[in-house]
């Protein structure tokens, strides 16, 4: 079959260049771009184990993130434990927390789902704030020594520069992928599915709603703090608003929203959009276009305004985005993709 | 010998009762006809039987088995299945996918699921359809989905909740034929359906319900010819 | 037994505001069965607008809420007919998102504006009190905003049982097809329920000004506390809304005194919790059997 074998083989390239990609690009920045691009995919695609094919919409996946994130630094921080251990404490954790927000938010459909995940991820975030002796409070957890990572006696690597997290951050994305294509080829998938069509009718398949639904959730959680210790330990830093925060909730969601929800390579879409227009505002680089282009004057109040502003904003293009995606684009890019090749195909 | 035998069973919603003091038996092998006017209480009698909710009170056994309480899931893992007044396609998923679900609760190989669908499909002449969007289908063909996704899941009860409504004559008759072709196969089948003619054709016995309780009980010539069944069906038409 | 005193009638007074905002959500969220996740970045406009009309027209927070109520009626009925009609008979979770991304235009654009700086609003009477005896005072604009609001809610209370209008929208709360088929223009009570809505939400927002910091994330905050509120009074009921609306004033009030300060919101959403679980349908609403 020639297009598996076509598949087989981008997939070959694409994977290889990835691999090699540390070689022969220095830039620091790029690989910061491409580890946030990692972070996302994995995020997107953990949510949408539990949000794309079991259909439950977690407006609380920060929970997860900021679990995940905050048990690796502060056993680091407080304990020296190595995050590489640490980062177990934070998935077994994580599965504690999600069945017990299982048990709360399962019992309840659609609106009120989504109204008890924000509201329990808020009431982590609160007691991060409030439980000081352990968390530190709102001033947040600073902790960049990492150790060296050694196996065996022979250090591997000591994480000076951003090669090391390249290479974490990638593995990171090929786990959630893999593990998102099982799921889809699987009895879990087709349950799920059927769970996020029609949860009566498939009750009455015989699919028990509450264990499928507690299986997703856990995996979905479980990634989601994998994704979370990872930023901790990456960016050696972490507080209440930036892993516990609503925001982070919603960009979780929204990377596999504008990507599109249920689908393998949504969350790869979805990232490969959001990351790098959210990094052109953060570091302003659509004002300098601006003033290149000439729209702007780089003196006027105008160009003045943006380049202070803009940076702070990039929060405003994801509400923008999920407008527009919504009423425009319901089943996502990847919704709108097949739409063309459908139509492609039916012209041809 | 009874598959399923119903005990004396009521469903009060606040102080309504929906099914009052409700009793018999569904031999194996039969099919049983569920009539009765708009409102008799048939889908939440069914509703009761698959475990959707608890009867308040009465019992039901299904192979001996007491059922009260259990979860729909589990009374499907036992081999009772239903299928909705209403119908319920998995909308975003194939029509062979939609039945593959149903056959997963036998099977964790999707290779197999994928074989005992596609013949399901073709016991309901649905296998030209396979790929199609369940969405997308008309009505007359989502009815049979709705048939060859329960069959999928192997029931030895298969309780249809009026599968020929909204049909044309010639989609019903497809339907009857289909419902007979099952009993050939020695299902046992608990069958609601308003077109009197239909039901007639295919029941051994029938079940007349009126509201929520049962009116009489009785081979379809006993049934059409009951004095009280008569009224409670003309009552209906002159209301 | 003066601090009980005090906390409870504080929690009284500013419950009565949060009855406001709970009344705009469950109102949309009865005519629309659509949740609107931008309710509190809506207030927060309302506060910025008082902001606004303070600092530069010198008009009092209060006197303001005349100019606010009528421009924040005109902003959510654009909302609803530019946005939210579109999605009506979408599934839920798009209205959801769309709501969540129409709130986050609304605050980020405001961050754009005026920066995330901390804005105060003080007037002459911001931290003036009023001594009821017994040790226990209450805060003037407190007290100030409790009447304005215990005013509105009346009105509001006449509006929808006494006038045609009014009993349109509940009609059409109650059975959309019905109405429609009774001939109720349904779109335009929803341009009316999603104007109300954010009225009172931004008439909430023009209330609290005076004693809340304003900033543009305040809104996530009050967004939340509209949920507990509704989902305690049972969501669609109009005066359910107005109990939970003093209910989680009093409990926030007492947590604050009792517990600490830090963790009144977190007692408020264990709350809700408690409630989304045993009694779905609100401690008013009738227990499904």
């Amino acid at each position: 079959m020639p297009k598996t074998l076509l598949k087989a083989v981008s997939g070959a390239v694409v994977l290889g260049a990835l691999l090699a990609l540390p070689r022969y690009v220095e830039s620091p920045y790029a690989l910061h771009m491409m580890i946030l691009l990692f972070l996302s995919v994995s995020q997107g695609q953990s949510w949408n184990i539990l949000g794309g094919y079991a259909g439950q919409h977690s407006v609380g996946h920060a929970a997860y993130f900021g679990v995940g994130a905050y048990t690796t630094m502060m056993l680091m921080h407080t304990w020296q434990i190595a995050p590489w251990f640490g980062v177990w404490f934070g998935m077994a954790l994580v599965v504690v927390v999600a069945l017990a927000i299982g048990s709360i938010c399962f019992r309840l459909r659609g609106p009120y789902f989504v109204l008890a995940s924000i509201a329990v991820a808020e009431i982590l975030r609160l007691s991060a704030i409030n439980l000081t002796t352990l968390t530190n409070g709102a001033e947040g957890i600073l902790a960049t020594d990492l150790p060296a990572f050694r196996i065996g006696g022979r250090v591997v690597t000591e994480f000076l520069t951003k090669v090391p997290f390249y290479y974490i951050g990638l593995v990171l994305a090929l786990l959630t992928l893999a593990i998102t294509y099982w799921v889809q080829h699987s009895k879990l998938g087709y349950f799920l599915q059927a769970i996020r069509e029609d949860q009566d009718a498939a009750h009455s398949l015989g699919i028990s709603i509450s264990r499928y639904k507690n299986i997703a959730l856990v995996i979905s959680a479980v990634l989601t703090s994998l994704a979370g210790s990872f930023y901790g330990i990456y960016v050696g830093f972490v507080d209440p608003p930036t892993v516990l925060g609503l925001d982070v909730s919603v960009q979780i969601m929204l990377i596999c929203i504008i990507g599109g929800m249920g689908t393998l390579w949504g969350p790869v879409l979805g990232a490969l959009v959001l990351v790098p227009l959210s990094e052109a505002l953060r570091s302003n680089l659509i004002t300098e276009a601006l003033v290149q282009v000439g729209l702007v004057s780089a003196e006027s109040r105008v160009g003045l305004f943006l380049k202070e502003n803009l940076a702070h904003a990039h929060v405003l293009l994801y509400g923008i985005l999920v407008v527009l995606v919504i009423l425009f684009m319901p089943e996502g890019l990847m919704g709108f993709v097949r739409k063309l090749a459908s139509r492609r195909k039916r012209e041809a | 010998m009874a598959i399923l035998e119903i005990k004396h069973v009521s469903k009060f919603f606040g102080g309504l009762a929906a099914n009052s003091d409700v009793s018999f038996e569904v031999e194996e092998g039969a099919i049983m006809g569920l009539i009765g006017p708009n409102g008799a209480g048939k889908t939440t009698l069914f509703n009761c039987i698959t475990g959707y909710y608890p009867p308040s009170k009465g019992e039901i056994f299904f192979k001996g088995r007491r059922m009260n309480g259990l979860e729909p899931d589990r009374v499907c893992r036992l081999g009772m299945v239903r299928t909705w007044q209403k119908v319920r396609p998995l909308a975003k998923l194939s029509v062979v996918d939609n039945v593959m679900v149903g056959a997963l609760a036998r099977t964790s190989s999707l290779r197999i699921a994928r074989e005992r669908a596609m013949a399901q499909l073709e016991v309901v002449h649905l296998a030209h359809r396979a790929e199609a969007l369940a969405g997308g289908l008309p009505i007359g063909e989502r009815k049979k989905l709705e048939v060859a996704r329960a069959l999928a899941t192997e029931p030895q009860l298969l309780l249809l909740d009026e599968v020929m409504g909204g049909l044309n004559p010639a989609e019903s008759e497809e339907i009857i034929q289909l419902i007979l072709d099952i009993k050939g196969r020695g299902l046992t089948q608990m069958v609601i359906e308003h077109d009197m003619k239909a039901i007639m054709r295919i029941s051994d016995r029938i079940v007349v319900l009126n509201s929520g309780e049962k009116l009489t009980e009785g081979s379809p010539q006993e049934v059409v010819t009951n004095p009280d069944v008569i009224s409670a069906y003309l009552g209906e038409s002159h209301a | 037994m003066a601090v009980f005193m005090q906390s409870l009638i504080s929690g009284i007074l500013i419950g009565g505001v949060y009855a406001l905002i709970g009344i705009g959500l469950t109102l949309i969220f009865g005519v629309m069965r659509v949740i609107n996740f931008g309710h509190g970045d809506i207030l927060m406009v309302g506060m910025y607008l008082t902001y606004l009309l303070f600092t530069y027209l010198g008009i009092d927070p209060f006197v303001s809420v005349l100019i606010t109520f009528p421009l924040m009626f005109l902003f959510g009925g654009f909302l609803q007919k530019v946005f939210i009609n579109r999605v009506l008979n979408a599934a839920a979770q798009n209205q959801i998102l769309l709501t969540i991304g129409l709130g986050l235009i609304m605050s980020n654009t405001v961050m754009l504006i005026f920066t995330s700086d901390y804005k105060i609003l003080s007037t002459s009477y911001s931290s003036a009190t009023i001594q009821v005896g017994g040790g226990v005072s209450v805060s003037t604009p407190l007290l100030i905003s409790f009447l304005i609001t215990a005013g509105i809610t009346a009105a509001l209370y006449w509006f929808l049982l006494k006038t045609d209008t009014g009993q349109a929208i509940r009609a059409t709360a109650q059975d959309r097809e019905a109405a429609q088929l009774m001939g109720i223009n349904v779109k335009r009570m929803s341009i009316l329920a999603f104007g109300l809505g954010s009225a009172l939400a931004g008439t909430a927002g023009a209330l609290i000004a005076p004693t809340y910091y304003i900033f543009p994330q305040v809104g996530a905050v009050f967004t939340l506390k509209a949920f507990v509120i509704t989902v305690l009074g049972g969501m669609g009921s109009v005066v359910g809304a107005t109990l939970g609306g003093i209910l989680i004033g009093i409990t926030e009030s007492m947590s604050a005194v009792y517990i600490s300060s830090g963790w009144k919101d977190v007692v408020v959403f264990v709350l809700f919790l408690l409630v989304l679980l045993f009694r779905p349908s609100g401690l008013m609403g009738k227990s499904r059997t």
